[in-house]
C-alpha cells in the first residue's frame, strides 16, 4: 500500500458519498437510492482482493454512519463484509464479462440483507418486512446498473496508480 | 498479507469493532454519545463541500421544474382561508358553543403560520442509507440558530424534524420515515392522534378517542407538543381502517409534502407567540418566504374580529 494507493482510496471514497448524498439519493427514483458506495467497495474487492475490500468497506462505512442518522458502526460492518466476500469470489474463479455484475448483484443483496438482520437485532423501528422488499427490489437492479461505469473506472485507476496492487 | 486465515482474523476484527461502535453509540442514542465529535467533524467537513455540490444540483433541478417553493404558503392560506369560512359557517349551525369557541380559535391559529421565525434552508443532500431512512440535509444549522427538535416546514406543510445540528448543516427527519411520528389533530373534528412515516407513500395514523372518527379527505394538522409547533398541514386523511375489532380508529393519511423534490424548506426556530387577535383581511398578506429574521407578529392585545362575512350569527 503506497501513499498514492492511499490518497486514490481516499479521495474515490469522499467523492462517491459526496455523489450519493447529493445527486444519487435525490434522483426521483421509486424505491432504495443507488448505493455507489457499496459498488465502489465491491470495485475494490474485485481489483485488489479480500483486504482491499473489507478495508475500504469499512472505513467507507463509517464516514456513510456519521452522515446518517443510525448508530455508528452499521453500514461500517456491512460494507467490509461485503467488500470482504465479494474479495473471494474471484479467487477460484476466471474473469468473465458477467462476473462484476454478479459480484455486484450479490455485493448489494447481502448488504441490504444485513443491514436488515442488524436492525432487527437493535430493534430499529424502520426495519420492515415491507420495507426490506421494496430495498431489496430496488437496490440489487440500481447497483448492477452503477456497475458497468464504476468497476472498469476503479479497476484502471488501480492499475494507473499501484499496478503491483492488481491481482490475477 | 495472502494467508485466508489472516484475511478471516482481520475481518472478524473489523466487524468486532463495528459491533462495539453500534452498541456503543446505540445504548447512549439521543444524546451524550461519545461519537458525537466524530459526527460533527463530519458534518463540519461535509456540509460545505454538501451545499455546493447540492447547491448545483438544486438549480439543476429548479431549472426542470416542479419543485415547491415556501411562497406557496400564500396558496395555502388562502386555502385555509376558505376552510376557515366554511367550517366558522358550520359551527353556528350546530349547538355546543363552547366548543364552537375553542375550533375557531384553533382554526384562527392556523394562521399563525405566517407569524413563526422561520429559518429558511435549502435541502442539500439526502440520506437513504440502502432504502430504510428518509432523513435531509440542510445547509443552516448551529451557527444560524438551529438547535435539535425544531420543526421543518415548507409551503406544503410538514416536512419533518431537526434531530442532529452541525456548525453549518443539519439533518432533518422526514414526515415518511418510519422513526419520525408527530402529534395531529384532525380539522374538521378536532379529534386527537398520532401520526407516523411508513416508508415513502402515506404515513399511518391512530386517533386516541375511541369513538372518534375520521372521513377521507379530512385535512389533518400537528396538534402541538413538546417538539411540533401547533397547527402546521401535514396532509389529508387517505383511508380508514373499518375494523370494527380495533381499538381506536386508524387509517392512512397523505403527506402535503412530497419528500422527494424538496428544496426549500424553513426551520421554525421561535413558535408564534400567540393567537393572533386581529382582523384576518380578505387579501393574503404577505408570508415571511425567503427572509430570515422574525416576522411581523400581531399584537396579542388587538381585538378578535369575525373571520368570515359568510357566517351568519345563530340565534
Amino acid at each position: 500500500m503506497t501513499g498514492r494507493r492511499f490518497l486514490l482510496g481516499a479521495a474515490t471514497v469522499l467523492t462517491a458519498l459526496l455523489l450519493q448524498t447529493t445527486v444519487l439519493s435525490r434522483l426521483p427514483l421509486p424505491g432504495a437510492a443507488p448505493d455507489l458506495l457499496l459498488v465502489l467497495v465491491v470495485a475494490y474487492a474485485l481489483a485488489e482482493g479480500p483486504l482491499s475490500g473489507m478495508t475500504t468497506g469499512f472505513i467507507a462505512g463509517v464516514l456513510a454512519d456519521s452522515l446518517a442518522d443510525h448508530a455508528l458502526g452499521r453500514l461500517a460492518l456491512v460494507y467490509a463484509v461485503v467488500g470482504y466476500l465479494t474479495g473471494m469470489i474471484e479467487d477460484d474463479s476466471d474473469r468473465s464479462t458477467f462476473l462484476p455484475f454478479l459480484a455486484v448483484g450479490l455485493g448489494a443483496l447481502g448488504g441490504v440483507l444485513v443491514f436488515a438482520a442488524e436492525g432487527v437485532l437493535l430493534g430499529d423501528p424502520r426495519i420492515t418486512l415491507s420495507a426490506l422488499g421494496r430495498s431489496l427490489i430496488s437496490s440489487v437492479p440500481y447497483a448492477v446498473v452503477l456497475t458497468p461505469f464504476v468497476v472498469p473506472a476503479v479497476g484502471a485507476l488501480v492499475r494507473r496508480v499501484d499496478p503491483e496492487l492488481i491481482r490475477r | 498479507m495472502r494467508g485466508s486465515g489472516r484475511l478471516r482474523l482481520l475481518l472478524v476484527l473489523l466487524v468486532l469493532t463495528a459491533f462495539t461502535l453500534t452498541a456503543l453509540d446505540y445504548r447512549s442514542a439521543g444524546g451524550g454519545s461519545p461519537f458525537d465529535a466524530v459526527r460533527r467533524g463530519s458534518d463540519t467537513l461535509f456540509g460545505p463541500a454538501q451545499r455546493a455540490v447540492g447547491g448545483v444540483v438544486n438549480s439543476v433541478g429548479s431549472a426542470l421544474g416542479g419543485l415547491p417553493r415556501l411562497g406557496g404558503y400564500k396558496d395555502d392560506n388562502a386555502k385555509l382561508r376558505a376552510e376557515n369560512d366554511r367550517l366558522v359557517a358550520q359551527l353556528h349551525e350546530t349547538d355546543g358553543l363552547r366548543r364552537q369557541l375553542d375550533e375557531s380559535q384553533t382554526l384562527l391559529r392556523l394562521k399563525d403560520t405566517g407569524t413563526y421565525t422561520i429559518v429558511p434552508a435549502r435541502v442539500t443532500a439526502v440520506g437513504s442509507s440502502l432504502g430504510f431512512e428518509w432523513t435531509a440535509t440542510i445547509d443552516v444549522g448551529s451557527k444560524a440558530g438551529i438547535t435539535v427538535n425544531k420543526t421543518v416546514v415548507n409551503g406544503k406543510g410538514l416536512v419533518g424534524r431537526v434531530k442532529r445540528v452541525g456548525p453549518y448543516s443539519s439533518v432533518v427527519v422526514l414526515v415518511v420515515d418510519p422513526d419520525f411520528s408527530v402529534g395531529m389533530r384532525l380539522l374538521r373534528s378536532g379529534q386527537l392522534g398520532i401520526a407516523t412515516g411508513r416508508g415513502l407513500g402515506p404515513l399511518g395514523y391512530q386517533l386516541l378517542g375511541q369513538n372518534s372518527r375520521a372521513a377521507v379527505g379530512d385535512p389533518v394538522y400537528t396538534s402541538g407538543s413538546m417538539t411540533f409547533e401547533p397547527g402546521v398541514p401535514v396532509g389529508r386523511v387517505s383511508s380508514t381502517n373499518a375494523d370494527p375489532n380495533a381499538l381506536t380508529p386508524t387509517g392512512s393519511l397523505q403527506p402535503y409534502v412530497d419528500v422527494t423534490s424538496l428544496d426549500l424548506v424553513g426551520v421554525i426556530v421561535r413558535p408564534a407567540t400567540g393567537t393572533p387577535r386581529v382582523p384576518i383581511p380578505p387579501t393574503v398578506a404577505p408570508v415571511p418566504s425567503q427572509t430570515a429574521g422574525p416576522s411581523a407578529t400581531p399584537s396579542p392585545g388587538a381585538p378578535l374580529a369575525t373571520a368570515t362575512p359568510t357566517a351568519t350569527p345563530a340565534p
